[in-house]
C-alpha cells in the first residue's frame, strides 16, 4: 500500500468514547494495535487509513502543523491555535457532540456588570484608580484577546491558568475568567455569572482537515472514500424512505414533494426524517397508500460536500 | 525571523549626528525585559507582537519591543528629576505575517523634566530633533505630522456635555469601535435601565450605608462575593452607571462636531482655524492652542510647508497623553513612519515616579530614514 492517510482520534475520556461510538455507527470500528496501551490503531472498513491516538489538544496542534491529515477535536482548541487558523485547517463537519461554550464570566456580586461594555468601563476605572489592570484567568489566550479587542476592552491582563480556572476569582488570583462550560453549573458554584454578550464560541467536536499536510500519493482518494462513507451515514440519519404501491395518481403530488426537498426513489421518495408524517399524510389524503417508512443505512449521493470543500482547498 | 539590512556607516553617522549634538547621556537597555511589567503598561493587545523568552523555571521575559520603558526605569532609579538619555540598538516586534522585519534598529531620545519645566519648549526640541535626524537620512519627501492627545479632552470640555457623557467620550477616544458606537447612538433617547431602582436607593445613601445595603442584597440573593472589587466600589459604580444610562446621548449636531473635529488634518494654521470654528470659544481650548502657536514658532527649522496637524494622530498608542508626532516619507505607507514620538507624562508615575514629572521622547528608524533603505 502507498502512503497512509493519518487520522488523529482522541485517546482518552468522554470525547474518545463519543468518537468511537460515532465511528462505529459509520461502520468504521477502531481497533488498537500494539496492545491496550498502544497509541496506534486501525480503522476497519477504511483501508489506507492509519489512526493516531492523541489528546484533544495535541490533535489541534498536529492538524495545525500538518503532521496528520484528518483529526477530530473541539473547535475551541482549534481556534486557540491563533493567527489565520482558517488558512491552515478546514472544519469539514460538526459532529454534534463534545459541546461546550467558551464564555466570559464575572463574579455574581458584580451587580453593575452585565455586558462587555460594563467590563470595559470597570477595567478602565480600575487602571485609572489603582494603576493595576483587571486580571483575567484563562487557558484561551488567543480567543480572549481577539474577543476583548472586538469589544474595545483594553485595560486587562491575562493570567494564564493551568487547571481549575473558575476558582481563580475566589482564590484572589484574578478578577474574572474566560473558560469552557457545558452547563454553567461549575461557574455558578464558584460564584460567577456569564455576561449577557459574553459567549465567545459555541464549540463542538469537528471532523477537521489539515491544509498543511501532504495530500499527495493517493491520500486524497483514501480521504474521499472515508468522507463519502461518513457523509452517507450522516445523510441517512436525517432521511427516511417512503414506499407505496405504484399508483398512476401520484405524479403531481410527487412532483410537488420533490420541489419541497424530497428526492425520487423506486416506488417512492427519500424525504427528510422530520417530514415523514407530513408527507405520508399528504399521500394518504390523496388516496395513495399504504405508505411504509423505513430508515436507510447509508445514502451515497453522487457529490460529497465535505470532500469537494477539501479538494478545492488542497489543490494548488 | 526577518531582520533589517544594515545602513552604511556614513549614512548612519549622519542620522546620529543631531542626537549627539544635543549632549544627551548615552544609555543602553537590557535586551530581555520583564514580560509582566510591559503587559501591565501596554496592555494585552501588545502580547501578540512580543517575543516571549523563558528559562526553565525562570521569570517570563520578552525581547525589548522598544526602549522607552527601560529608559524611564533607569531614569527613575537614578533619582534625578531631569535628564536627557540617548540610545541606539535593536528592538523586536513580531511582524505577524506582514512583510515587515521582526528585528529593527532604533535611535531615540527620552527627555525628563521637573514639574516646573517648560513642556512646550521640550516638545519642540524633541520634534525638531526627530525631524533633523530623519532629514539627515537623505530623503526629500518627508512631512512632519503633529497631533495632540490632550486637545480632544479640551474640545470635549468646551462642548457643555452632561458629565457622564463627557467622561465616556474621553475614555473611548482611543477605541475606534466604541467611539463609532457612541457617535452612532447620537440623537437617540437613553434606554430604560432595569438596575436603576437599586441604584436610586443607593444614590440616596451615604457611601458606607450604600455599601452595607449592597451587602444585604448579596446575602438575600445568596451571592458569595468573590474577586477583587468590594461593596463600596460596586455600589458607587451602580449609581454612576444609572446616571450614565439616563444621561442624554450626543445630539446629532454634537456628534457631527466630534466627527468634524477628529477629521481635521491640515497645515497647522488652517487646522487650528478649523478647530476654533468647530468648537467655538473656550478658555481650555484657547490655552491649548496658544501652546501650539509657541511650539510651531520653536519649530522654525522645519519648513512650514512640510508640517501638518491632525487631531486624531497617535490616539492608538496607550501611553501618549499630549503632543504626538510622526515623520513620514511619501515613499512609505503611513504605518511605516520614519520617526515617531510624543509626550507621556503619565508613564513615569505608573512606574513609581512622581505624578508631576514630565516626559517626552522620540525614536528614529535609520533604515527607513536612509534614502537608500526601505522602499
Amino acid at each position: 500500500m502507498s502512503d497512509p492517510l493519518i487520522v488523529a482520534v482522541p485517546s482518552k475520556g468522554r470525547l474518545k468514547e463519543q468518537v468511537e461510538a460515532w465511528l462505529a455507527d459509520c461502520g468504521l470500528s477502531l481497533s488498537v494495535t500494539g496492545g491496550s496501551r498502544g497509541y496506534m490503531a486501525e480503522l476497519k472498513g477504511a483501508p489506507g487509513v492509519q489512526v493516531r491516538l492523541l489528546s484533544a489538544g495535541d490533535i489541534a496542534e498536529t492538524l495545525d502543523a500538518g503532521e496528520v491529515h484528518l483529526g477530530i477535536t473541539g473547535e475551541d482548541l482549534l481556534r486557540e491555535r491563533g493567527g489565520d487558523v482558517d488558512a491552515r485547517i478546514l472544519l469539514l463537519r460538526p459532529l454534534g457532540f463534545g459541546r461546550a461554550d467558551l464564555v466570559v464570566a464575572v463574579p455574581k456580586s458584580w451587580l453593575d456588570v452585565e455586558t462587555m461594555a460594563d467590563l470595559e468601563e470597570v477595567g478602565h476605572d480600575l487602571l485609572a484608580r489603582t494603576g493595576r489592570r483587571m486580571r483575567v484567568a484563562t487557558k484561551y489566550l488567543v480567543q480572549t484577546r481577539t474577543f476583548f479587542a472586538r469589544h474595545g476592552v483594553a485595560d486587562y491582563r491575562i493570567t494564564e491558568s493551568g487547571g481549575a480556572t473558575e476558582g481563580a476569582p475566589a482564590a484572589g488570583s484574578a478578577e474574572l475568567v474566560v473558560d469552557i462550560t457545558t452547563t454553567g453549573a461549575t461557574l455558578v458554584a464558584n460564584g460567577l455569572k456569564i455576561l449577557s454578550d459574553g459567549v465567545i464560541l459555541k464549540s463542538q467536536a469537528h471532523l477537521t482537515a489539515s491544509l498543511r499536510a501532504d495530500w499527495s500519493g493517493g491520500r486524497l482518494a483514501v480521504a474521499e472514500a472515508l468522507l463519502r462513507t461518513i457523509e452517507a451515514r450522516a445523510v441517512a440519519h436525517q432521511s427516511a424512505i417512503l414506499t407505496w404501491p405504484a399508483d398512476p395518481r401520484d405524479a403531481d403530488l410527487v412532483e410537488r414533494l420533490v420541489n419541497q426537498g424530497a428526492s425520487r426513489r423506486p416506488n417512492g421518495l427519500l424525504t427528510p426524517a422530520g417530514k415523514i408524517a407530513e408527507t405520508s399524510l399528504a399521500l394518504a389524503a390523496a388516496g395513495i397508500g399504504p405508505v411504509t417508512a423505513t430508515s436507510p443505512d447509508f445514502v451515497y449521493e453522487t457529490g460529497c460536500i465535505s470532500y469537494a470543500a477539501l479538494l478545492s482547498r488542497v489543490e494548488n | 525571523m526577518k531582520a533589517e539590512p544594515t545602513v552604511p556607516s556614513s549614512a548612519l553617522a549622519a542620522i546620529h549626528a543631531p542626537f549627539e549634538a544635543l549632549g544627551a547621556e548615552p544609555v543602553d537597555a537590557p535586551i530581555l525585559q520583564p514580560l509582566g511589567l510591559l503587559l501591565d503598561l501596554a496592555g494585552e493587545a501588545m502580547r501578540a507582537r512580543l517575543f516571549v523568552v523563558q528559562a526553565t523555571g525562570g521569570e517570563e521575559t520578552c525581547l525589548r519591543p522598544d526602549f522607552t520603558v527601560p529608559v524611564v526605569r533607569q531614569h527613575l532609579d537614578s533619582g534625578r528629576e531631569a535628564g536627557r538619555y540617548y540610545y541606539e540598538g535593536k528592538a523586536f516586534r513580531a511582524a505577524l505575517g506582514s512583510d515587515q522585519p521582526d528585528e529593527f534598529r532604533q535611535i531615540g531620545l527620552e527627555r525628563f523634566d521637573a514639574a516646573d519645566g517648560d513642556a512646550v519648549a521640550a516638545d519642540a526640541e524633541i520634534a525638531a530633533l526627530a525631524w533633523a535626524s530623519a532629514v539627515a537620512g537623505g530623503r526629500d519627501d518627508l512631512t512632519l505630522h503633529l497631533g495632540d492627545i490632550a486637545l480632544f479632552g479640551a474640545f470635549v470640555d468646551s462642548q457643555d456635555l452632561a458629565p457622564p457623557l463627557a467622561v465616556r467620550l474621553k475614555r473611548v477616544a482611543a477605541r475606534p469601535r466604541l467611539l463609532a458606537a457612541e457617535l452612532a447612538r447620537a440623537g437617540t433617547q437613553p434606554a430604560p435601565d432595569d438596575s436603576g431602582r437599586l441604584a436610586d436607593l443607593l444614590a440616596g445613601l451615604s457611601e458606607p450605608d450604600a455599601a452595607s445595603l449592597l451587602e444585604e442584597v448579596w446575602s438575600l440573593a445568596g451571592v458569595e462575593p468573590v474577586g477583587g472589587r468590594g461593596a463600596p466600589e460596586i455600589a458607587q459604580r451602580l449609581i454612576r452607571r444609572a446616571e450614565a444610562a439616563r444621561a442624554p446621548a450626543l445630539t446629532l449636531d454634537q456628534a457631527d462636531a466630534v466627527r468634524r473635529f477628529l477629521a481635521v488634518d491640515d497645515a497647522p494654521a488652517a487646522a487650528f482655524a478649523a478647530v476654533r470654528a468647530i468648537a467655538g470659544k473656550s478658555p481650555q481650548l484657547e490655552a491649548a492652542l496658544e501652546g501650539w502657536s509657541r511650539r510651531l514658532a520653536l519649530l522654525g527649522e522645519v519648513p512650514a510647508d512640510r508640517i501638518r496637524f491632525a487631531t486624531a494622530l497617535g490616539h492608538a498608542f496607550d501611553y501618549y497623553d499630549g503632543l504626538t508626532f510622526e515623520v513620514r516619507s511619501a515613499a512609505l505607507t503611513p504605518d511605516r513612519a520614519v520617526a515617531v514620538g510624543g509626550r507621556y507624562d503619565g508613564l513615569p508615575a505608573r512606574l513609581g515616579g512622581s505624578a508631576a514629572a514630565k516626559a517626552v521622547g522620540c525614536m528614529v528608524r535609520p533604515w527607513r530614514a536612509w534614502a537608500g533603505g526601505e522602499a
